[in-house]
């Protein structure tokens, strides 16, 4: 990577775009958007703000638990879908993606924030796989010159990922599992920035 | 061949996560490829004929009427629910 001065804090940097099953480290993904890890421990001094966000698995039944230990007595009388009628499932998420184009589409996104703002590094880390309620999901990082920047580029590619980046969510409770329908409220927040000149 | 790939409930739906089918030109869009299903798996056919339904041709973002050439991955996908 090439050397960076502070008085050109802005010079092009790569983004992380990550999906992995194992965990992050909400720690360490803060330091490395602080530092850049090219140039040793250096904190970047171009940086005067750094966002980020960090999405939660929740606990989406909210009865699981409890129902979890009256499982026995249920029958399969919901109509949950294909796996009505196996072994209950552990609560929890199951994460799919599309290798490739899942990558391709996490690009797009940040590509299209460092359009609308200046940014310094951009970290996107998706995790996929089976995960459980309370489980770290989704985490993106900003860091910018100014905290305006940052915090509109962080929340526009949450916006955008959750309509664009290609990941399926598939359920799973006590009465089976399945695949989480989209919702119209997230079409609407990431509409906003459309009509929105923040360029 | 073409690759056709399915995600999510579409998945379910064809009970499959991959189907590979033999190259014909008149398999030239996956809107063909849609209709090639129909006789096989109707249920399937009618799952694609969703308005929501994402296509992707080679990773990139298509539209049913994408020309389909001999080699290409499809994809048929629901709408996306990460995050």
């Amino acid at each position: 990577m090439a050397t960076r001065s502070p008085l050109c804090p802005l010079s092009p940097v790569a983004d992380l775009i990550r999906i992995q099953q194992q965990d992050f480290d909400l720690a360490r993904e803060y330091q490395a958007l602080r530092r850049d890890s090219a140039a040793g421990a250096t904190a970047d001094t171009g940086i005067g703000a750094i966002v980020t966000f960090t999405g939660l698995v929740r606990d989406f039944l909210n009865v699981a638990t409890e129902a979890l230990d009256t499982a026995a007595t249920l029958d399969a009388d919901a109509g949950t879908g294909s796996d009505r009628g196996a072994t209950s499932p552990a609560p929890g998420l199951y994460l799919q993606h599309y290798p490739g184009m899942t990558e391709r589409s996490l690009t797009a996104i940040v590509d299209e924030a460092r359009r609308r703002w200046r940014l310094n590094r951009v970290r996107v880390i998706h995790r996929v796989g089976q995960l459980a309620p309370g489980d770290q999901i989704v985490f993106v990082g900003v860091a910018a010159a100014h905290r305006g920047e940052a915090f509109a580029a962080c929340e526009f590619i949450m916006d955008y990922l959750k309509i664009r980046a290609m990941f399926w969510k598939k359920e799973s409770g006590p009465r089976g599992s399945r695949w989480v329908e989209s919702r119209d409220s997230d079409q609407a927040a990431a509409s906003r920035w459309q009509s929105d000149d923040r360029d | 061949m073409i690759r056709v790939l399915f995600f999510g409930a579409l998945a379910d739906i064809a009970g499959r996560e991959q189907l590979d089918l033999t190259w014909q030109p008149s398999l030239d869009s996956p809107a063909a490829i849609r209709l090639a299903l129909a006789a096989s798996a109707p249920a399937l056919e009618r799952a694609l004929q969703q308005p929501q339904v994402l296509v992707a041709r080679n990773l990139d973002q298509a539209g049913w009427d994408t020309p389909v050439a001999d080699g290409d991955e499809i994809a048929f996908m629901p709408p996306v629910t990460g995050g």
